[in-house]
């Protein structure tokens, strides 16, 4: 169904769109590039000691120095791998734009029960498809960091996704977003879909300030990071990173509302024709 | 003359319990399936052995099995309304929207909560009480805590599921998948209730030191989420109905 509403504003607004998204795509790209060379050049590596394990661990970091190993030969002493600090930098990052994009959606799925505008839902669904996106990036980049801080191997790894407080609510999240686009698969009716997704989009973004504020009200395992204290050569480009990738989050949100958009419009300009 | 709310809520919830006594259709499926469920578990724990103690993970088997009887009901029970077109003539009635949901909800709620009363002692029979000790442990066997502490964490549950699995199920039964869409749908909304509903069962069937504390505390989270849901259900079930 085009449109209307949009391709009454014309071709005009479609270029307007794309121009800032594109301009906040290369801003994002640029700050998110600067953020990773730094965390890999300038950025000192903390150290937060070493971590005990089990004898039978299975993992691929070294071991401390002998020195270091505990006498009581209980088990193995490793060096907290440099990785887990690299990786920091862009799973906070892109966790925030995963928020920020699902919280696009919820509030366009309000709006659209509120006023049945087309434009708001699909605005809501490209919500979705970003959060989507941004949802597996955050999962992939927390692997990466849990195998490396944590010790955790493949086999800990999926208990630790379901019985850890942040960890769940998250993979709740991914869960729901999947669960969203199979509901709107399964109705046929436009204007029911909608709604439906509407409604489901609501319930589903409760689980985002659950996911956010977790951490800080039961026990966890997973680090809050402003409350573990920063060295401000960590802290640049941290600060850089999330800004980038915000920026970046939602030029990818805009990118595809203006493609969607401009569609609409082609549409609406060929019936004209047409007609 | 208008008719108050309370009246329009008792017609509607007369009108499924009637309909509920010339069929008794929805507490024999769901009874029936329970007991199956409770047949599976005898299958699956028969190989585990006199060392393994059920009553760790009896929570758990608990709640699964009104976590599945929920879903057969809800379905079941909206199925019912669309297939016959009641639900429409429930729109076209001078009847406000926000009591049909709540008219279904405490059906739904109704029906789950007879077939718990019969199911659950049941469950408890042949899988807490009756649990072997384990031979040769030292650990003494704890005692579950009252029993009126785990019907109040099934309570709490099943409010949350019959609030939140309304909205859904009159979602899902618009679709092609019904069934499976009220999985896909439910499953993750109900995830942390779930959760917080296990750790209070697990701490009353258990007993351990200090369960209580962990009871009370865990009920306090799984009844304030039970409040926020049922106040957005409430809120966008208008939506639902609407198209």
């Amino acid at each position: 169904m085009p449109d209307t509403d949009g391709a009454a504003k014309g071709v005009g607004s479609v270029k307007r769109q794309l121009q800032v998204a594109i301009i906040l795509a290369i801003v994002g790209g640029v700050l998110t590039t600067a953020a990773f060379l730094m965390a890999f050049t300038t950025a000192r590596v903390q150290t937060f000691g070493t971590i005990d394990a089990p004898a039978a661990v299975e993992t691929t970091y070294p071991p401390a120095p002998a020195a270091m190993q505990p006498t009581d030969g209980t088990g193995v002493r490793y060096q907290r791998p440099w990785l887990s600090q690299k990786i920091f930098y862009f799973h906070v990052p892109i966790a925030e734009a995963s928020f920020l994009v699902f919280t696009l959606a919820a509030i366009f799925a309000v709006l659209f029960l509120v006023k049945r505008k087309q434009s708001y839902d699909t605005r809501s669904r490209i919500g979705m498809e970003t959060t989507l996106v941004f949802t597996i990036g955050t999962m992939i980049t927390g692997v990466m960091w849990t195998r490396a801080s944590w010790l955790t191997n493949w086999s800990q790894l999926g208990r630790e996704m379901l019985s850890e407080p942040r960890l769940a609510t998250y993979t709740i999240m991914l869960v729901f977003v999947i669960a969203y686009f199979v509901l709107r698969n399964s109705v046929e009716d436009p204007e029911r879909r909608a709604v439906y997704s509407a409604v489901f989009t609501i319930i589903a973004w409760i689980d985002a300030p659950i996911s956010f504020f977790i951490t800080r009200m039961v026990p966890s395992n997973h680090p809050i990071v402003f409350q573990s204290g920063m060295d401000t050569t960590n802290l640049i480009p941290f600060i850089i990173a999330q800004i980038g990738m915000l920026m970046l989050g939602y030029a990818i949100y805009a990118l595809r509302v203006a493609e969607e958009s401009s569609r609409d419009t082609l549409t609406v300009l060929k019936e004209q024709l047409e007609g | 003359m208008k008719v108050s709310a309370f009246r329009q809520y008792r017609a509607l919830l007369r009108k499924d319990i009637v309909m509920e006594l010339r069929t008794k259709e929805m507490v024999t499926s769901m009874g029936l399936y329970a007991m199956l469920v409770l047949i599976i578990y005898y299958v699956a724990l028969s190989q585990a052995g006199q060392a393994f103690d059920v009553t760790r993970i009896a929570a758990g088997l608990l709640l699964l099995v009104v976590v599945f009887t929920s879903m057969l009901g809800l379905n079941r029970s909206l199925v019912h309304e669309q297939d016959q077109g009641q639900l429409e003539a429930l729109l076209l009635a001078p009847v406000d929207r926000p009591i049909i949901f709540f008219a279904k909800a405490t059906t739904n709620l109704l029906f789950l909560a007879i077939v718990e009363v019969i199911i659950v002692p049941f469950f408890l029979i042949f899988f807490v009480s009756g649990a072997v000790v384990p031979t040769g442990s030292t650990v003494a066997v704890s005692q579950s805590g009252p029993a009126w502490m785990t019907a109040l964490a099934l309570l709490i549950g099943s409010i949350g599921i019959a609030g939140v699995g309304t909205l859904l199920a009159t979602m899902s039964v618009n679709t092609k998948g019904r069934d499976f869409i009220l999985a896909v749908l439910f499953i993750p909304v109900m995830f942390p209730l779930l959760l917080v509903i296990v750790s209070a069962l697990s701490a009353v069937l258990t007993g351990d030191a200090g369960y209580a504390q962990t009871f009370w505390k865990m009920c306090a989270i799984g009844a304030g989420y039970d409040a926020i849901m049922i106040a957005v259900a409430f809120a966008l079930y208008e939506f639902i109905l609407g198209v």
